[in-house]
């Protein structure tokens, strides 16, 4: 399916589009989700509302900043942060160090899963310490940019060039396969 | 504008992350705009995103695809079809047609109230109408009794009248039985005024006599249910006695005494 032809059925609120939306999308967002929420109930919960929040709001989704699963997924990774931040969700997990993101990496909850033969931890192994580090941050831990530069001093400027280049090398590792 | 180094300052990263301020983000749009290059690396970073996504995570359990599409069905399609049904605008015949509607089934109410009170106005009329006609004929009859009455009166207080009281105590078949008789003779008038009197099998009357020089000579008959009033007899002259005899119906030639029930004396 067009994303065009996506876009105009979710807005027509048409059955069979949202069926689509869910078969193709739901793996990639809930994972967005799950990276930063590592409790599988949880996660599911968030991802539950998040993917009506999109059904919902899909009219206020602008095709001139970027495409549909970016949209989608900022409004996933919103509602993880969010979650993360409620007073019921009591884990307070940016008092980790990285050390505990690479344990937490080699745990058996939802972010370690292997699927389709490529993991987390794999494609990490293919990013320098300090890459590894900012990816983990943002991607893991819904940390902003600025945050991770405030917390763990790093100039704005070095987190924004770590972000780029970490994803330069994660590109061509993603293309490969 | 170096676009090379733009692209490698992470911005178009922070971007597709959502992480840039409204102005950033504004700028990056101009920029994408303006350079296809730019353009072009923002299309790759998403798809990159998407795929690093899709291929790193596992899927949600599968229990869940069915809770959400019911939920989806229930909030977002649900609400679009109660929308839908409410957003029907009215067109403005339409509401003039309320309008006259609710006016008519009110005239409707309101005439419906007045015809009944009609109907119960003039049921209460013809009502008082044959009340009316009853009270006339009433009165009419008591006219007809008292102008009777003051006649019977007049001829009395007029006339020079002998009452002669007839009894049945000398015979056997009604010694209870009490009529008298009121004469005048100069007038030759009589009246009879029942006091007391069996009332008659229909095929029978009472016959009032006059008995004089030539024998009794009927002078008419007596209602005997018209008691204490004057009813009018025949003129006599000349009589010794009155009695009533029982005849058969419309009275007999010559009495039958046998049948005898009253008599009385001329003073």
């Amino acid at each position: 399916m067009e994303e065009k032809e996506l876009i105009a059925g979710l807005r027509a609120k048409d059955r069979k589009t949202v069926d689509y939306l869910y078969e193709n999308y739901s793996r990639a967002l809930f994972t967005v989700i799950s990276r930063i929420i590592t409790d599988q109930e949880i996660a599911e919960e968030v991802f539950h509302d998040a993917f009506i929040k999109i059904t919902k709001k899909v009219d206020s989704y602008d095709e001139s900043k970027g495409r549909l699963y970016t949209w989608m997924a900022n409004i996933c990774r919103n509602a993880a942060i969010d979650r993360t931040r409620s007073k019921e969700f009591s884990q307070d997990s940016k008092t980790n160090t990285i050390d505990d993101y690479v344990y937490g990496l080699e745990g058996t909850e939802g972010t370690v899963a292997f699927t389709d033969g490529i993991g987390v931890k794999e494609l990490m192994d293919h990013l320098n310490l300090e890459q590894r580090f900012v990816i983990e941050c943002m991607y893991f831990k819904g940390y902003t940019h600025s945050e991770i530069s405030e917390e763990f001093d790093i100039p704005l400027g070095t987190v924004k060039s770590r972000i780029r280049a970490a994803l330069v090398v994660l590109k061509k590792k993603l293309d490969k396969i | 504008m170096d676009i090379q180094s733009y692209i490698a300052s992470g911005k178009l990263e922070l971007f597709v992350l959502g992480e840039l301020s409204e102005r950033e983000e504004a700028e990056v749009l101009e920029m994408a705009a303006r350079y296809p290059e730019i353009r072009e690396e923002l299309n790759q970073i998403e798809d990159a995103f998407f795929q690093l996504d899709n291929q790193t995570g596992k899927a949600p359990s599968a229990g869940l695809k069915s809770k959400v599409m019911a939920t989806w069905e229930r909030e977002v399609l649900g609400a679009a079809e109660q929308a839908e049904t409410k957003i029907i605008p009215m067109q403005p015949w339409k509401t003039y047609f309320v309008a006259a509607s609710i006016a008519a089934v009110f005239a409707s109410a309101v005439a419906v109230y007045f015809a009944s009170q009609y109907f119960s106005l003039d049921q209460r009329f013809m009502a008082l109408l044959d009340e009316k006609a009853v009270l006339v004929e009433d009165l009419n009859q008591y006219k007809v009794n008292y102008e009777q009455t003051e006649t019977q009166l007049d001829v009395l207080l007029t006339g020079n009248f002998t009452k002669i009281p007839m009894k049945g105590e000398p015979f056997e078949i009604q010694k209870e039985a009490k009529v008298d008789v009121w004469w005048d003779q100069s007038a030759a008038k009589v009246f009879v005024s029942v006091n007391q009197l069996a009332s008659l099998s229909e095929d029978l009357d009472y016959q009032l006599w006059a008995i004089g020089d030539a024998g009794p000579i009927g002078i008419g008959l007596v209602n005997p249910g018209q008691a204490y009033s004057l009813q009018q007899m025949e003129s006599v002259l000349a009589a010794g006695a009155f009695a009533i005899t029982i005849e058969p119906k419309g009275g007999s030639e010559s009495p039958t005494l046998e049948k005898l029930v009253v008599i009385g004396n001329v003073g």
